[in-house]
């Protein structure tokens, strides 16, 4: 899978264990049908990037892989467990796939700490202590273990950002899940947050990432994926992707974006 | 041509309207003639209202008499306190028997014990705290108020709420000299903190044993004389029937309004009935229904007084109310705050409790203390329905022989009354939200 690289890039950490599957997967919202016949596998380690126009399905498509949304027809199995009705399946499924969103989604009732610390604490059943030892660390990692007592009120986009994957990697989870997760930053912040992504890439963590910063797309991913009206029109290694679309409406999308 | 400013510009001091009391006055109340006119004419007319109420009220009223036959001789013109000095102990305890009322008072001062550690800052737990005073107190001061024999349940609450208190107590002394928990203070103290999880629950099992245990024997022999509740009433009966209905509103409302949302269409339609039911019946109906009809509905031989009857009235009541003001507040939260929680694998139960609940109340305090303030104004109703709370009894006293027709002066001090305590209720509510709202502004 590596081959010919850029320069810059990370090198692949994905293994040959899978880690999600999904089989022909549809999805409809009332009549709409949202997801047609998706297919996809991701290995452990393996950093996968979403791109496609609005309103094509990518947000949909990963919310189904943490059940955050239903999806009627198909298979969605993830670290071995298929996604049905159990809802002790789900919960569980849930505490091994992170997720970051948009708009950071942290508690703003509890300090940036208690936030950390919530999933370990009641979930986990870790002791305080521990959960907050945790929670340090991946502050640091993320590089803002002063702001461990305010609220997320009172830090800035990119800071809430990065709070927010901390939040997700106190968890310890298997798979995370990124979706657009600088798209409502300002142009100065988006960096510090695609800094932090490189880095958690680098330990082997498996990603799935909804993005339209191409160049982050370059640096990290093992697959890009492009989606268009519901269909996965195109999946290829980076360089093919970039260099050499296939499909006309893979051309249109990224003479448009790039 | 370009422009560059070489200086700061030195501060000024602000026009003269903006720091003089005088200037303040000229620049909002005597800007023009019309409005001058119109500020010196609310001046007047206060001051004829002013005047008009302290004559009545206190130059010329009477405070010393012993019927309002002396009212009259001292004073046609002023006010006779006196008939509602005479009845102060009525309007507070109603006929609750002179020698016992030390219950009515070690009962508040309880209450204000309990309730204590939640306003310090030291003391940590506030939710179990509130949880122990709304599920243990209404039995250990039904009791006290109550009397009488104790059967097996009300034993052990009585022993789980001597118990409570007691922990509750030493938590808030522990918090407030060492700034520890109860338990940490326990642990440490037997030398436990680094034992296994299992050992420590064990041990804080035993000590929780004993307690109940030597609690359990105490109230055994402890027994205070039956006060029946056709003796209760004033401003304590309102008091106990607004009280309840406070501290169950709260947690029904909550129960409801999470059932109206429920994916389960059974517990939903039975929620949402419920509530459109009763909020669309004033509550005098629901009370006469509760003291008429309910008891028609029961079999021979269960017998509920009126008294519990109208306070299940206005529990249910309530709490059909507060579900609305929950669903509103649980309407502000975003869909975000639930995924947020999905996602780091909090299940429904704890989700709803740690992340939207708290958020959720936050938003709705004051819709909630509005509530609050309506029950207990909407408490007076049970008066039409034969019991003496306190509008019962300021109402007795125009029928009582020596102050016959007093009227005016005792609905006044118990509008007074009212007045006081729903402007705290509000004020306090008010700081509450500033409070609340101060650490996360968005
Ligand atoms: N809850 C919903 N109910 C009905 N339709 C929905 C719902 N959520 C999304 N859709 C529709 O499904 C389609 C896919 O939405 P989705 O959010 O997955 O797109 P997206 O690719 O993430 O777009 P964007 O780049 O704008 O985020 C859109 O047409 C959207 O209008
Ligand atoms: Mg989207």
């Amino acid at each position: 899978m590596t081959g010919t690289r850029p320069q810059g890039q990370l090198a692949s950490a994905a293994s040959s264990e899978v880690i999600i599957e999904i089989d022909k997967m549809n999805k409809w919202y009332g009549a709409f049908h949202v997801l047609k016949d998706i297919d996809l596998i991701v290995r452990k380690g393996e950093r996968i990037v979403v791109c496609g126009p609005s309103g094509s399905g990518k947000s949909t498509l990963i919310r189904c892989i943490n059940a955050l949304e239903e999806h009627q027809e198909g298979d969605i199995v993830v670290d071995g467990i298929k996604m049905g009705k159990n809802l002790k399946n789900l919960d569980h499924i849930r505490t091994e796939v992170g997720m970051v969103f948009q708009n950071f989604n942290l508690f703003p009732h509890m300090t940036i700490l208690e936030n950390l610390t919530l999933g370990p604490i009641w979930v986990r059943k870790m002791s305080r202590a521990d959960a907050v030892e945790t929670a340090m660390t991946y502050l640091e990692r993320v590089k803002i273990p002063e702001q461990a007592g305010k609220y997320p009120g009172q830090l800035s986009g990119g800071q809430q950002q990065r709070v927010a994957i901390a939040r997700s990697l106190c968890m310890n989870p298997k798979i995370i899940l990124f979706d657009e997760p600088t798209s409502a930053l300002d142009p100065e912040m988006i960096k510090e947050v695609l800094d932090v992504m490189v880095e958690l890439a680098d330990t082997g963590m498996t990603m799935i990432v909804v993005t339209h910063e191409m160049g982050f797309a370059k640096t990290i991913a093992d697959q890009v994926i492009f989606m268009d009206q519901g269909d996965i029109v195109e999946q290829n290694e980076p360089a093919g992707f970039f260099e050499n679309p296939q499909h006309d409406r893979t051309k249109l999308f990224l003479s448009q974006i790039l | 041509m370009a422009f560059v400013k070489s200086e700061k510009t030195p501060d000024r001091p602000a026009p003269l309207s903006e720091r003089s009391v005088t200037g303040w006055m000229r620049k909002n109340l005597f800007n023009s003639w019309f409005n001058s006119i119109l500020t010196v004419g609310t001046l007047l007319l206060i001051y004829f209202i002013v005047k008009g109420i302290w004559d009545w009220g206190f130059a010329d009223a009477t405070f010393m008499a012993e019927n309002r036959r002396e009212c009259f001789d001292n004073s046609l013109t002023g006010a006779c306190w006196a008939g509602v000095i005479d009845w102060l102990d009525n309007i507070f305890y109603g006929r609750y028997p002179r020698d016992q009322i030390w219950r009515i008072h070690y009962g508040g001062l309880m209450l204000v014990l309990w309730m204590a550690p939640l306003w310090m800052e030291r003391v940590k737990g506030k939710v179990l705290i509130a949880a122990g005073v709304v599920v243990f107190y209404p039995f250990l001061s039904g009791y006290l108020f109550a009397g009488g024999d104790k059967g097996v349940f009300m034993q052990l609450m009585v022993t789980g709420a001597v118990v409570a208190l007691i922990a509750n107590t030493a938590n808030m002394i522990t918090g407030l000299l060492k700034q520890e928990s109860l338990k940490g203070f326990l642990l440490r103290v037997s030398g436990q903190t680094i034992a296994p999880d299992k050992t420590q629950r064990n041990i804080l099992l035993a000590i929780t044993g004993c307690a109940f245990a030597a609690a359990f024997i105490w109230q055994m022999n402890w027994r205070v004389d039956a006060v029946p509740w056709t003796k209760w009433g004033g401003l304590f009966l309102t008091m106990v029937i607004s009280g309840i209905g406070i501290a169950s509103s709260l947690p029904g409302g909550i129960i409801l309004a999470l059932g109206r949302r429920s994916k389960l269409t059974v517990i939903r339609v039975l929620c949402v009935s419920f509530i459109e039911v009763f909020r669309s019946v004033p509550l005098i109906t629901v009370l006469f229904m509760a003291t008429t009809m309910f008891p028609l509905f029961m079999d021979e031989g269960f017998v509920l007084n009126k008294l519990t009857q109208v306070i299940i009235a206005v529990v249910l009541f309530n709490a059909c109310y507060m579900a609305e003001t929950v669903r509103a507040g649980l309407q502000a939260i975003p869909k975000g705050q639930y995924e947020g929680a999905h996602t780091i694998g909090l299940g429904y139960w704890r989700m709803m409790g740690l992340v939207i609940m708290p958020q959720a109340l936050k938003h709705m305090i004051p819709n909630i203390v509005g509530s609050f303030i309506g029950l207990l104004k909407d408490t007076t109703l049970v008066s039409i329905i034969g019991l003496f709370d306190i509008l019962g009894m300021l109402r007795s006293i125009s029928k009582d022989v020596p102050w016959l027709g007093l009227h005016k002066e005792p609905l006044i001090f118990g509008a007074m009354l009212f007045f006081i305590l729903c402007f705290l209720m509000s004020k306090y509510s008010r700081y509450l939200e500033v409070k609340l709202s101060a650490g996360n502004r968005h």
